[in-house]
């Protein structure tokens, strides 16, 4: 695959306001493909405002996002979406199997039913986040970490390179994490392009291959032990982490 | 002198219309005051479930005391009847929504259409034995009440209020956060049943005067109307009381004037009443959000002003102003709010800027410059500079116009040529 000229995101220039306060300023990435990243900052520093703009969703006020180099308004379909876990009715009467189905709705339209590659496409979407076994569960059956790989499958059977997670991490216990993370992982290897929002500085260095630390603006984007710096991060911060001294003598990585 | 005394003294000399008034309102009084929290809980349609679900109980009441006892529409069964079947309601919606996955709204519309519907067979098949008047049991009739509904309203209304007032705090607390109450050991649970079971007691006690259906809105409306007044529960609960008063009295004089029925009547004005306030409410009402609204200066509006000022460097009348400022509907209101918070002055001539509104306008007029140096050194064509940097000149928070100051290497001029604004004296640009 000769796709490393284009890039999976790339964003240029970016601002976007709510009223007079920018939520993002400024901003410009460029994700290139096959790539694990992750999006760190603290609370209001314009995280989600990022994902939204990636999935086309906030009209920004100058800049602008290209989706495999095309316009975001033109790529719909390209990128996947995985919610955080809270706004699901856990008792709806629906499989596991049904929600990965979901995925292919987008590319069915009304006057059809789903046809055997759809099936298919949910079916190996499961088994990419091993929850193949428990296709046919209703939902509220599932653990946490289930719950969240079922969504991962979801987007997967979207069949988008890009998937953007808000926070998967949160709520789940470390052994679920390793769980997550080792979806992400051969969803990567896969080929696909992944945007994750994540709270943890101290798994950042270890899970990601690159990080983008944001407050309002781009303060740094690139490989952990780059972006983990003491002096970036409490600039960011504003000084109240103690943990600086492990990350920037490179512990976890 | 002699119509108004007409109107509003000869209904009162009547015994009909003097029970009416002190039952209905003894019975308004209690419903408002437990409808505070029915509303707060968002319980509306249980009570809806509760009145319906009674006349199961009044029709078992009956037949009970009628075959036992041979006694004919005993008042005292027919009222334990239909607690009972009330309490049996509250129960099964419970047990079926803790129970199951139907969630609690779906129980309570099976439990109080099964219940009613059984209430309804009941009556019909014993028609020889049971003569209730099922038109009366969904109707009400306030104008016939009973004496002994009086005696009912006035060992229920004691009993509920100074429960509500005793307890008042294990309501209030139940009410806004049942975790932290549980945690605190108040008895949760035992609170919910209690203030079902008040509930029940007010709808029995008011289904004979205002009838099934509408003794929800008795229950509910004079609470919404004080919730759109008050910001404190207790208060909220005194005030509910004085409109669950003033719909009965309201509603009975509208009753006897236009000679219709009684319970409609007070409903009717019960509900007028909460549109007057929903309409007139200084806070949570229509007009004083739409003034509000009417009020609010657009930011960007002032903005426009100050560097127009600025820009014309002497007194600028408001012709010129007008040209400028791209709604001039708000520009009156803008200048008067202006003048007001000392950004300009009137003088000869037209406005001039004060020495507060010289250095607002200089921070817009910066942000303004630096904008425009910003977005052509990202590639923005020519001629969109202006208009899209005079969008943007309003983002100034959080040390937005330093970082631009910063990353363009502290420009002195913008595209056009012209000079940029110094960073201000007193440090950022934040407002």
């Amino acid at each position: 695959m000769t796709t490393e000229q284009i890039p999976a995101i790339e964003v240029r220039h970016l601002t976007v306001s709510y009223g007079e306060r920018p939520a993002l300023l400024d901003v410009s990435v460029t994700i290139e493909p096959d790539q694990l990243v992750g999006v760190i900052g603290p609370n209001g520093s314009g995280k989600s405002t990022l994902i939204k703009a990636i999935l086309g969703f906030v009209r920004p006020d100058v800049g602008e996002v290209l989706i495999a180099g095309q316009n975001v308004d033109r790529a719909k379909g390209l990128v996947a979406y995985v919610p955080q876990r809270g706004a699901v009715d856990w008792d709806f009467p629906i499989t596991v199997r049904e929600v990965a189905l979901m995925g292919r709705y987008q590319q069915v339209p009304w006057y059809r039913s789903l046809r055997k590659i759809d099936r298919e496409a949910a079916l190996e979407a499961l088994d990419m986040v091993r929850m193949s076994d428990f296709a046919e569960r209703q939902i509220g059956q599932l653990s946490g970490g289930q719950q969240q790989r079922v969504f991962l499958a979801r987007a997967l059977a979207q069949g988008a390179d890009i998937l953007l997670l808000d926070e998967p991490f949160a709520g789940v216990d470390a052994a679920t994490e390793r769980a997550i993370l080792e979806v992400l992982e051969r969803a990567k290897s896969a080929g696909k392009t992944l945007v994750v929002v994540h709270h943890d500085l101290t798994t950042a260095a270890e899970y990601f291959d690159k990080l983008i630390l944001l407050k309002q603006r781009l303060y740094a984007y690139g490989p952990p032990r780059a972006v983990l710096q003491e002096e970036l991060l409490s600039q960011v911060y504003e000084g109240r982490l103690r943990v600086f001294a492990d990350l920037t003598t490179g512990k976890g990585a | 002198m002699d119509f108004l005394l007409q109107i509003f003294w000869a209904p009162l000399t009547e015994t009909y219309f003097q029970k009416a008034l002190i039952g209905g309102c003894i019975v308004a009084v209690v419903a408002a005051v437990v409808g505070c929290l029915v509303v707060l809980r968002r319980m509306a349609f249980l009570g809806d479930a509760l009145s319906h679900a009674m006349i199961a109980g009044v029709a078992g009441g009956y037949l009970v005391m009628k075959l036992l006892f041979g006694l004919e529409a005993h008042a005292p069964g027919m009222l334990l009847g239909s607690l009972l079947a009330a309490v049996l309601t509250v129960a099964l919606i419970g047990f079926v929504s803790r129970i199951s996955r139907v969630k609690e709204d779906t129980a309570i519309g099976i439990m109080y259409t099964g219940i009613f519907a059984l209430g309804v067979v009941v009556v019909s098949v014993f028609r020889h034995f049971i003569h209730i008047d099922l038109m009366h049991f969904i109707m009400g009739d306030i104008l016939g009440v009973a004496d002994s509904d009086l005696w009912v309203s006035a060992f229920v209304a004691p009993l509920v209020l100074s429960l509500l007032i005793l307890f008042y705090r294990h309501f209030q607390l139940s009410t806004f956060d049942p975790v932290m109450a549980a945690s605190i050991g108040l008895p949760v649970l035992l609170l919910d049943y209690v203030l079902t079971t008040c509930v029940s007691l007010v709808v029995v006690s008011a289904v004979s005067m205002v009838g099934v259906i509408l003794v929800v809105g008795l229950l509910i409306t004079p609470a919404a109307t004080a919730y759109l007044l008050c910001d404190r529960l207790d208060r909220m609960m005194l005030l509910a009381a004085l409109f669950g008063v003033t719909s009965v009295v309201g509603g009975l004089y509208l009753c006897v004037w236009l000679d219709s029925a009684g319970g409609g009547a007070i409903m009717l004005f019960c509900t007028l009443q909460f549109l007057v306030v929903l309409t007139v409410a200084p806070r949570y009402g229509l007009l004083a959000r739409w003034l509000r609204l009417r009020r609010l200066v657009p930011q960007q509006v002032v903005e426009d002003v100050l560097t127009t000022i600025l820009r014309h460097a002497n007194g600028t009348p408001v012709t010129v102003l007008r040209q400028h400022v791209p709604q001039p509907s708000a520009l009156p209101r803008a200048l008067r709010q202006m003048t007001q918070d000392g950004l300009i002055q009137e003088g000869e001539g037209g406005y001039r800027l004060t020495e507060t509104g010289q250095t607002e306008a200089a921070k817009v007029l910066r942000a303004h410059r630096l904008w425009e140096t910003y977005l052509e050194s990202i590639g923005t064509p020519q001629e969109e500079l202006h208009a899209t940097a005079h969008q943007l000149e309003h983002l100034r928070a959080g040390g937005t116009v330093d970082y631009l100051d910063e990353k363009l290497g502290q420009p002195r001029l913008d595209p056009h040529g012209k000079a940029i604004p110094p960073r201000g004296k007193n440090g950022n640009n934040q407002e």
